[in-house]
């Protein structure tokens, strides 16, 4: 788990030391609500390995792709599948990461399961 | 698929500023920058949306590897870039190739007021150009 030590809020979601409203997990990836979201849906995914910045993904590493699966699958999940949604990963202070701990946000306009 | 512009820009019969190329990527700034730095990141296999990638396609990371080669090379892979993809209308999505957006060079607040803008006077010349089609209501 590398760096990860208790000062990482999504390390301590992931081993239940914090809680958070889970929607999805894998054996790679666990996916909840963003605790303070910014739109009607807001879940953040976040792979149980602790990485900094999608800068830091090792080289050979499908974690991404991976987390974009999981994405589909939330979408889907919620009924915004078809409607739409937007998935997107801020990277480093200026592009508006908080926590360094990789996580890709899953936003939609779109209430859960409205077509 | 002559009728997609992201696949005539890939067969280079449309212009663009390309910046990267593998055998599965292309690169190339938007034609309408939403921010200093604004490449967008396209599959060269056209796939309508992120929704159409099967699930053991190691595409997305792929796309992320481009994204963040393109961020160093730009100098910002430091200072901060965002990385996003829009899927079907209600998500932003305009062109129906998948591509993901690589933005940079400015601060986000800024760059999302910008967004708000842009979408508003996208949205009234579509919103004329159907009222062009019908009767006159003004």
């Amino acid at each position: 788990m590398g760096d990860s030590g208790n000062g990482c809020v999504f390390c301590n979601i992931i081993s239940g030391d914090i809680p958070a409203l889970r929607v999805y997990e894998d054996d790679l990836v666990v996916g909840f609500w963003d605790a303070n979201p910014v739109a009607p849906i807001h879940i953040l995914l976040v792979p149980r390995e602790h990485i900094r910045t999608l800068n830091d993904i090792p080289p050979g590493n499908n974690i991404l792709a991976h987390l974009g699966q999981a994405a589909r699958q939330v979408a889907e999940q919620m009924g915004v599948a078809e409607s739409g949604y937007r998935v997107f990963i801020n990277v480093n202070r200026g592009g508006g990461q908080v926590v360094f701990h990789l996580h890709v946000h899953l936003i939609s306009k779109s209430l859960p399961g409205s077509k | 698929m002559s009728d997609c512009i992201f696949c005539e820009i890939i067969a280079g019969r449309l212009p663009a500023t390309k910046v990267y190329e593998d055998e599965t990527i292309m690169a190339f700034r938007d034609a309408y920058p939403a921010s200093p730095i604004h490449i967008l990141i396209v599959p060269k296999r056209h796939i309508s949306t992120f929704n159409d990638v099967s699930d053991d396609d190691p595409l997305l990371s792929e796309m992320g590897n481009v994204a963040r080669k393109i961020a160093r090379e730009l100098g910002v892979a430091e200072p901060g870039y965002r990385f996003f993809i829009n899927v079907n209308r209600g998500g932003g999505q305009v062109v129906f190739h998948l591509h993901a957006h690589l933005i940079a060079g400015r601060d986000l607040g800024t760059f999302l007021i910008n967004f708000a803008v842009a979408g508003s006077v996208l949205w009234r010349k579509v919103a004329g150009l159907f009222r062009g089609r019908g009767r006159t209501l003004e």
